[in-house]
């Protein structure tokens, strides 16, 4: 290596090494701290004890724990496609040139930045069964006799958490979207009106393989949503009723700091973890390995 | 090796240090003191709480004491992150049952020589008071600090609407009087179910939670089955409103507070709640009374000490004087529950100016002490959070119709023998 690269590495490492630090003190470390807590058995006080693999077979003879793992696949495969669907709709409508598209944009965006817990707390009014606005706009409308109790009934429960949800993700991927979208070139829709494409040939053909990698962004924000979403369903139902709501996150809190039983909880956390990160991996293979990539076209 | 010597000599103090620091746990140390008291959702209490601390600090010197405070959902992971990180709290507001784990987990400090040096403190509380708040496993680790427990309160201008002229004493009457006084959007009965506070309901029907030994459940039983069969059908129907198994503690006593139900099993601190967000509940329509049978689950916020504080001496001579007569007093009338120290609740009966001024207060105070020897919903049990989640998720199945009793009774006794097999 040249004396001048060697210079330009070290240059490198010195500003990457700020974040380097942050990073491995409050992610790396954590992460290891966490797999050796897995084989431990540990009461916050106290040496810990190492228990081999017997967290996990604890885990493994849980119902809740197969019952929360099922709900979380459930909350990902009911809510991320629908909401990435409505997102295509909406992302091809406002990046037409409507008349006020930018006020329609904001209108779409405006509940991702709220804060989950706000979020939680008026869906869940909304709800109500007695008093909420869902309730009466539709005995209102003559579309239910009897009200429901969406967030006590074991039907409805998890759909209606995964609803509010989409709600609030649904202006996230939108603005994913419309950043593929612009970069889509018009000339290619321009050659393909020449040729005689219809509107949906041309989405067929164009948007939709041009739009992939931002399609596979939203489809692994998706999951990494629907594998750590806490505060809305704590705020909600708090996993219940039953376990109807229960998810893997909700229940490794309940684990840790209502059981105070550390070790299950560090196992569930890092079976979570290398569910992610396979999910995560094979995703982004599916995506050519360019998950997220946005093409520019000269 | 005149080097070496030094660093041994080096190494080896540092070795003393860390052996003094680490190994210290309850051990009192010198120099100045600070303490940490810990609350559990009390910012409303803060102008009391900051008059302990100085009357703490001017009568012993040399001592801080600092104060933070939690709410309720906020305050076992708080206090468990600072465990965690070596540095809890020295004196924690605890609430419930949350305490078991902590002292079979050797978190708390046993306070039992502290009682044995100083008996005038253990007679403070009234026995059966003391017992339920502070001991497990032959030990005490809390001293108690304020001791709601529940009671039956009712709404009597719909009570007389529905020709009803007393609080049911049987259980027979309860289902009766519940079912009389629903109509339209008002339900007969709401129950609080966190913390067991539900349990009354199958205790009136002689039902336990664990066998003695606490190493099985105990539940599943022929009258378990059909007060659970029988409490679905009264939710399904409406007599007892659905926010009993789906509300914890806003809810229930929202809809109580708002006219919807004519009664409300509740602890006794559910009172101001209800009363602040109601337009009908004042000293004349609101009455309360033991709950059917006669049992009370205990819901009390206990002091304790935490077993890594270096000052527990100090500590413990801060929690005996929150609790002393004097303050005793003030923390019963403020938070309008009993505390448990047996002259500063009586000197607020037996006040014929505070009967007067809070009758209903005085009242609910009354019928506490009376079921104060028929605590129910207490497993004794390190393993109580994961035995009442274990339960109620398999109850309230039952309860909102989800699945047949005998089959939610079985479900939860499998979970429950497992949670004890356990190690």
């Amino acid at each position: 290596m040249s004396k001048v690269n060697r210079g330009r590495g070290v240059l490198i490492a010195l500003f990457l090494a700020p974040s380097l630090l942050v990073f491995t003190i409050y992610r790396i470390i954590p992460i290891v701290w966490n797999v050796v807590l897995s084989f431990q058995r540990w009461k916050l006080i106290g040496i810990p004890r190492f228990v081999g693999f017997s967290n996990y077979l604890a885990l493994s003879q849980d119902p809740v724990f197969w019952e929360s793992f099922r709900n979380t696949l459930y909350y990902f495969f009911g809510g991320t496609p629908i909401a990435i669907g409505a997102a295509v709709v909406l992302s091809l409508l406002v990046n037409k040139p409507l008349k006020g598209r930018n006020i329609y944009r904001a209108l779409i965006f405006l509940p991702y930045p709220i804060t989950p817990v706000a979020i939680a707390i008026i869906w869940k009014w909304l709800y109500d069964e007695k008093v909420g606005l869902i309730n009466y706009v539709l005995r209102s409308l003559g579309l239910l006799r009897e009200s429901i109790g969406f967030l006590s009934s074991f039907t409805w429960a998890l759909p209606s958490v995964i609803f509010t949800t989409i709600w609030q993700s649904l202006g996230y991927y939108v603005i994913l979207l419309l950043a593929g979208l612009q970069t889509i070139p018009d000339e290619l829709y321009e050659a393909a009106e020449i040729d005689g494409a219809t509107g949906m040939r041309k989405f067929q053909w164009i948007t939709l393989p041009l739009l992939k990698p931002s399609l596979f962004l939203c489809f692994i924000v998706g999951i990494m949503n629907s594998f750590t979403t806490f505060d809305v369903i704590y705020v909600m139902t708090n996993g219940g009723p039953g376990n109807a709501t229960e998810i893997l996150v909700t229940y490794i809190y309940k684990k840790a700091f209502t059981f105070n039983e550390i070790g299950p909880a560090a196992a569930m956390t890092l079976i979570l973890f290398l569910f992610l990160l396979v999910v995560t991996m094979v995703s982004n293979k599916i995506s050519g390995g360019e998950a997220g990539g946005v093409h520019y076209y000269e | 090796m005149r080097k070496n010597t030094k660093w041994v000599g080096f190494i080896v103090l540092l070795l003393v240090g860390i052996a003094l620091g680490w190994g210290g746990g309850a051990k009192e140390t010198t120099g100045p003191k600070s303490i940490t008291l810990l609350t559990w959702n009390l910012p409303h209490y803060a102008d009391t709480i900051n008059q302990w601390i100085k009357e703490y600090q001017e009568a012993n010197k040399g001592v801080t004491v600092n104060w933070v405070d939690k709410k309720g959902t906020e305050l076992p992971t708080y206090f468990q992150t600072q465990l965690a990180a070596g540095s809890p709290p020295d004196v924690v507001n605890l609430q419930g049952a949350l305490w078991y784990q902590y002292a079979a987990d050797g978190i708390l400090l046993d306070l039992t020589p502290y009682f044995q040096k100083e008996p005038q403190v253990k007679n403070r509380f009234e026995k059966n008071i003391l017992e339920a708040a502070s001991n497990f496993g032959g030990k005490y680790y809390m001293v108690p600090f304020y001791t709601p427990s529940t009671v039956l309160f009712y709404n009597k201008i719909l009570f007389k609407e529905a020709g009803i002229t007393e609080p049911p004493k049987t259980m027979d009457e309860l289902v009766t009087y519940a079912k009389k006084l629903t109509k339209g959007t008002v339900s007969g009965l709401i129950t609080l179910n966190f913390d067991w506070l539900y349990w009354p309901l199958f205790r009136a029907n002689g039902v336990e939670i664990l066998t003695p030994d606490r190493k099985k459940a105990a539940f599943n039983t022929p009258a378990a089955v059909q007060t659970l069969k029988t409490l679905a059908e009264l939710t399904a129907s409406g007599v007892i409103s659905k926010v009993s198994w789906t509300g914890r503690w806003a809810e229930p006593n929202g809809e109580f507070g708002a006219g919807n139900a004519g009664m409300l099993h509740a602890h006794i601190t559910a009172l101001r709640a209800f009363q602040s967000q109601s337009k009908w509940a004042n000293d004349q329509t609101i009455g309360v009374a033991p709950f059917p049978g006669k049992w009370s689950v205990p819901n009390y916020h206990g002091l304790g000490i935490a077993s890594k504080t270096k000052h527990p001496d100090v500590a413990w001579g801060f929690v005996r004087m929150i609790t002393s007569d004097k303050w005793a007093a003030n923390t019963a009338t403020v938070l309008g529950t009993l505390s448990g120290n047996v002259n500063a609740d009586n000197s607020i009966i037996n006040d014929p100016n505070f009967a007067k001024t809070h009758p209903v207060v005085a009242e609910t105070f009354k019928v506490a002490l009376s079921v104060a020897g028929n605590l129910t919903g207490m497993t004794r049990s390190a393993k109580d959070a994961q035995i009442k989640e274990a339960v109620y998720t398999n109850f309230q199945k039952a309860l909102l119709g989800q699945i047949p009793a005998d089959q939610a009774l079985a479900e939860a006794e499998k979970a429950v023998n497992r949670i004890l097999a356990a190690q």
